[in-house]
């Protein structure tokens, strides 16, 4: 049994009676074992944040279903899904959500919160994984007084604090410096490394060489896959790169 | 830019911010309606021909309403400013000078302003035309109360609102020209800063407040003090504002600290919430404050002079016939009770005449003595130095005063008797006239005192005989002081009559009973013959209370809506990522029910407190009207206290299903 089996998948947003609405999934199998670390690739628009919305409950398929441990997420009750994306689930969104009433401490901090977490244990978290992260001197600050990617990595901290089975990522390194995005990426993968499942949107091969899967998704679709398998890091995100280009009908 | 298309732009960008304007204009427009009511009030037929403190009651009501929309004007204000600070400063980046910009702020204003004023004096005549309808049913009052609309009143509402929506100009111009694009495009976002706390504001309240309850337990009558009352809800009112805003952002940065306690799901959703935007919501609780404490005094106040209709008519007239004795001066104390044996012989012979038969008659004699009282003496002053209220002293003879006690006590030559009703005596001699006297304290208060004896300040004294009295006023009334002081005296029987021919008996006494030679005066009232002419007064005043307890409460509810509404509005967007990072419904219900718990239990808390802080003035103010009966007031005031809780409940109930639902 896989831990996460995507089978089916298909969405289609409709706004307004009358329209047609937009087929953001058309038909997506993948699966996913435990503790591996998987990318996921592809144009502006091709579905990437809508796959991950349905994996993490956030949003409903229209068809199909996602099994997590052989469970399909839509049997779980109303008052689960908090609980399953308080506790198992780690989202870093794509454009950050934090909240402007809270500092950055209080913003890392509010899942744990929320999990009713003893107050020196939260504390004892915050700390080090900030430092790892490059903002401990930034916690007493509200978002508003930060800059963007210094507000992503806070984003960062707040799915990892948990500690959660399962990290959906959007776009984590979209708005980091190369050094800071290869911070983060080293981070990913030390917790990858103890465990952690991790599912990342990317749109940088050098990123996505970080992972040990890469899936590539065009109008609704996964097209193409890619395993890491024994090769370096160069050598897989030369692999990518071509794939990438390839892809794109265009030899540039 | 031409002028048209500034108008253009002025009038899409109402129509484009619907969502926001619509609400602001209802809100703005009710609060005119209110406004004009609360004008027209002064206006009133009732009010104007009642007395003058009642016109000054009123206008000081008036002001307090118009302060009251100010606030609340510039509370909804802020709202509309922030969202609509995002386009102004987008409007700015793509090239519309802010000389443009203020110019399109000013015809929106302008527009807005306009249709509100007209608008809710239209309103604000309808509703109150249709109020007086159905109160007029409602109560059924021998005289029917009319609502007056004039064009005083209009115009009055209208300068009072054009300087209001001038002073939002103001600020939002100010607001426009002082602040850079990219402050205006964050928008909403700035303000949300953590607030700072300020105890010099904090403390500043508390003076006030404290000073304002001082005040309004030491005045001794509020009539005469009505600058002074004034003054006392003044600063109570600016107390709750200051304490509500700067008290509460202390409190909640307490509760921050408090690490253990914070760092729950409830507090730390609610109180980052409270914090948040405290300014704005501590203006709301306070709005509400105020308002509630005006509908509970308006209510209990006008009840219990209503309920205590039957009291005052008691105190009054403590038989169904009084004659009130009035006498030349030089008449001496026996000659008076000769005319009161006559009046006695004459009216039984009316009675018999009459058919009926008198059951029991009473009568005493007395003098008033207006003037001062000081170091244990009294003084005649002239009438220029007279205070508003001077000191009192009745004088009653022993024989009078044992008759109608149904006593039988005796008192030496130098001694007196004496009741303290506001005035005390220190040692035990008493100065009167060219004695002095010794003086035995009594316990209970003499049914000779009626309820005029508890508005100034009085001192009863029951001397050996009507001679001493004869003695006590000849010293007072000397040449140099020509203020006469004379013998009066009351007479109070009852008759067989029933019911059915009271009244005719008191017609038939009015008209027999006017002349009793040059000497004496006689002046008859009957109870009944007063009920009606009280039940009509205090009838009035019940209307006019229960009026502007519905205005208010309508205020409440309007504000607790708006509140709710806007701040649903702000609370969305944090509630919902807070959603996708683990809050589970339940706790979004239970975290927002606790800031509703506050949002209720504060201002009622706080309504109840300034009104058990206004009850001494409450008490004062009824006895103008005959009612000493804290008992009455006290029971009333709780009930209506209760009720208003009760509605502002239900008010709350209802706007919190609007704000879960706009939240989720
Ligand atoms: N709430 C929505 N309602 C309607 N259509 C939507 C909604 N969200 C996304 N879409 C549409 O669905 C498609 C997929 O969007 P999605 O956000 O998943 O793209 P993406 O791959 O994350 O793109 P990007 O790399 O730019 O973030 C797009 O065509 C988008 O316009
Ligand atoms: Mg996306």
């Amino acid at each position: 049994m896989s831990f996460i089996e995507v089978s089916n998948l298909k969405k289609v947003y409709t706004s307004r009676i009358g329209t047609k609405g937009t087929e953001a999934l058309q038909q997506v199998d993948f699966s996913v074992e435990k503790g591996e670390f998987i990318s996921i690739m592809g144009e502006s628009g091709s579905g990437k944040t809508t796959l991950l919305n349905l994996l993490s409950t956030l949003d409903t398929p229209t068809e199909g279903a996602i099994y997590l441990e052989g469970k399909s997420l839509s049997d779980i009750k109303d008052k689960h899904v908090s609980k399953f994306r308080r506790e198992q689930l780690g989202f870093v969104f794509q454009d950050f959500n934090l909240l402007d009433n809270f500092n950055l401490k209080d913003n890392i901090l509010l899942p744990l919160v929320l999990a009713k977490t003893p107050v020196k244990e939260m504390e004892a978290s915050v700390l080090p994984l900030a430092k790892s992260l490059g903002i401990d001197a930034l916690l007493d600050k509200y978002p508003y007084e930060v800059s963007g990617g210094q507000k992503q990595r806070v984003a960062v901290a707040r799915a990892l604090i948990t500690k959660p089975k399962l990290i959906l990522a959007d776009e984590p390194t979209g708005a980091l410096d190369s050094r800071s995005s290869q911070n983060l990426l080293e981070i990913f993968k030390d917790i990858n490394r103890l465990g952690q499942t991790i599912i990342m949107v990317t749109h940088s091969a050098r990123a996505s060489s970080y992972s040990n899967r890469v899936l590539f998704i065009r109008d609704g679709k996964v097209y193409h896959e890619l395993y890491r398998g024994e090769q370096t890091e160069e050598a897989f995100m030369e692999k990518i790169t071509q794939s990438i280009l390839v892809s794109s009908g265009r030899g540039e | 830019m031409g002028k048209l298309f500034s108008t253009k732009l002025a009038w899409r960008n109402i129509q484009s911010n619907k969502q926001v304007y619509l609400p602001y204009t209802l809100a703005a427009t009710i609060t005119v309606s209110m406004f004009q009511m609360m004008i027209s009030l002064i206006l009133n037929d009732f009010v104007q021909d009642r007395s003058s403190t009642l016109v000054q009651l009123f206008s000081m009501g008036a002001i307090v309403v118009g302060l009251f929309s100010l606030i609340f004007i510039f509370y909804t204000n802020s709202f509309l400013m922030k969202r609509r600070k995002k386009e102004l400063g987008l409007y700015n980046i793509l090239g519309l000078e802010k000389k443009h910009i203020r110019k399109v702020l000013l015809l929106e204003n302008l527009m807005i302003g306009a249709i509100s004023i007209a608008l809710g004096i239209f309103l604000g005549n309808i509703l109150g035309q249709l109020s007086f309808l159905f109160l007029n049913y409602l109560l059924q009052l021998p005289v029917v109360m009319t609502y007056s609309v004039s064009w005083l009143g209009a115009g009055v509402t209208a300068a009072v609102f054009m300087g209001i929506f001038l002073l939002t100009l103001i600020y939002n111009t100010a607001q426009v020209t002082f602040s850079n694009p990219i402050t205006l495009l964050k928008g909403g976002k700035e303000g949300e800063k953590e607030p700072k706390s300020s105890p010099i504001l904090f403390i500043l309240g508390l003076i006030s407040l404290i000073s304002g309850y001082t005040i309004s337990m030491t005045i001794d009558n509020p009539v005469q003090a009505i600058l002074q009352f004034f003054l006392a809800v003044l600063l109570v009112i600016i107390g709750t504002y200051l304490i509500f805003t700067a008290g509460s952002i202390i409190v909640l940065k307490l509760l921050k600290k408090n690490k253990a306690f914070y760092y729950q799901p409830g507090p730390f959703i609610s109180v980052s919430g409270m914090l948040y935007r405290m300014k704005q919501h501590a203006v709301g609780l306070a709005n509400i404050t105020i308002l509630a404490v005006m509908v509970i005094i308006a209510i209990s106040t006008t009840v219990t002079l209503f309920v205590g209709t039957e009291e005052t008519l008691e105190n009054r007239f403590p038989a169904e016939n009084t004659n009130s004795l009035m006498t030349n001066y030089g008449l001496s104390g026996s000659e008076v009770e000769a005319s009161i044996q006559e009046i006695t012989e004459h009216i039984d012979e009316l009675t018999v005449d009459f058919g009926l038969e008198v059951e029991s008659m009473d009568s005493f004699r007395f003098v008033n003595l207006i003037g001062k009282f000081e170091n244990d003496a009294f003084n005649t002053v002239s009438p220029e130095e007279r205070e508003f209220i001077p000191d009192m002293v009745l004088l009653v003879p022993l024989d009078d005063y044992n008759r109608m006690e149904r006593t039988s006590i005796n008192l030496e030559d130098n001694e007196v008797l004496v009741y303290e009703a506001g005035i005390e005596v220190n040692s035990d001699r008493l100065g009167l006239g060219d004695n002095l006297f010794l003086v035995n304290e009594l316990e209970d208060r003499p049914s000779v005192v009626g309820a005029e004896a508890d508005l100034s300040d009085t001192l009863v004294v029951i001397t050996p005989s009507a001679e001493a009295i004869d003695e006590i006023t000849a010293a007072y009334n000397t040449e140099e002081d020509p203020y006469v002081m004379y013998w009066q005296g009351g007479m109070y029987w009852e008759t067989t009559a029933t019911e059915g021919d009271v009244m005719s008996y008191g017609k038939m006494m009015q008209a027999a009973i006017g002349d009793h030679g040059e000497e004496v005066g006689v002046f008859y009232e009957s109870r009944s013959g007063n009920r009606e002419e009280w039940y009509s007064l205090n009838g009035g005043f019940l209307f006019l209370g229960l009026f502007l307890g519905g205005l208010f409460t309508v205020g409440a509810a309007l504000i607790t809506y708006f509140k709710q509404v806007s701040e649903g509005f702000d609370d969305r967007e944090r509630i919902q990522i807070m959603q996708k990072v683990g809050l589970d419904k339940e706790t979004t219900k239970r975290a927002t029910r606790s800031q509703i718990v506050w949002m209720f239990t504060l201002p009622i808390v706080t309504a109840a407190l300034h009104t058990a802080f206004a009850y001494s003035i409450l008490q004062k103010m009824l006895v103008l009207f005959s009612i000493n009966n804290p008992q009455l007031l006290i029971t009333v005031t709780i009930a209506v206290v209760a009720s208003f809780a009760f509605i502002y409940w239900i008010i709350y109930r209802i706007t919190s299903k609007v704000y879960l639902k706009i939240v989720e």
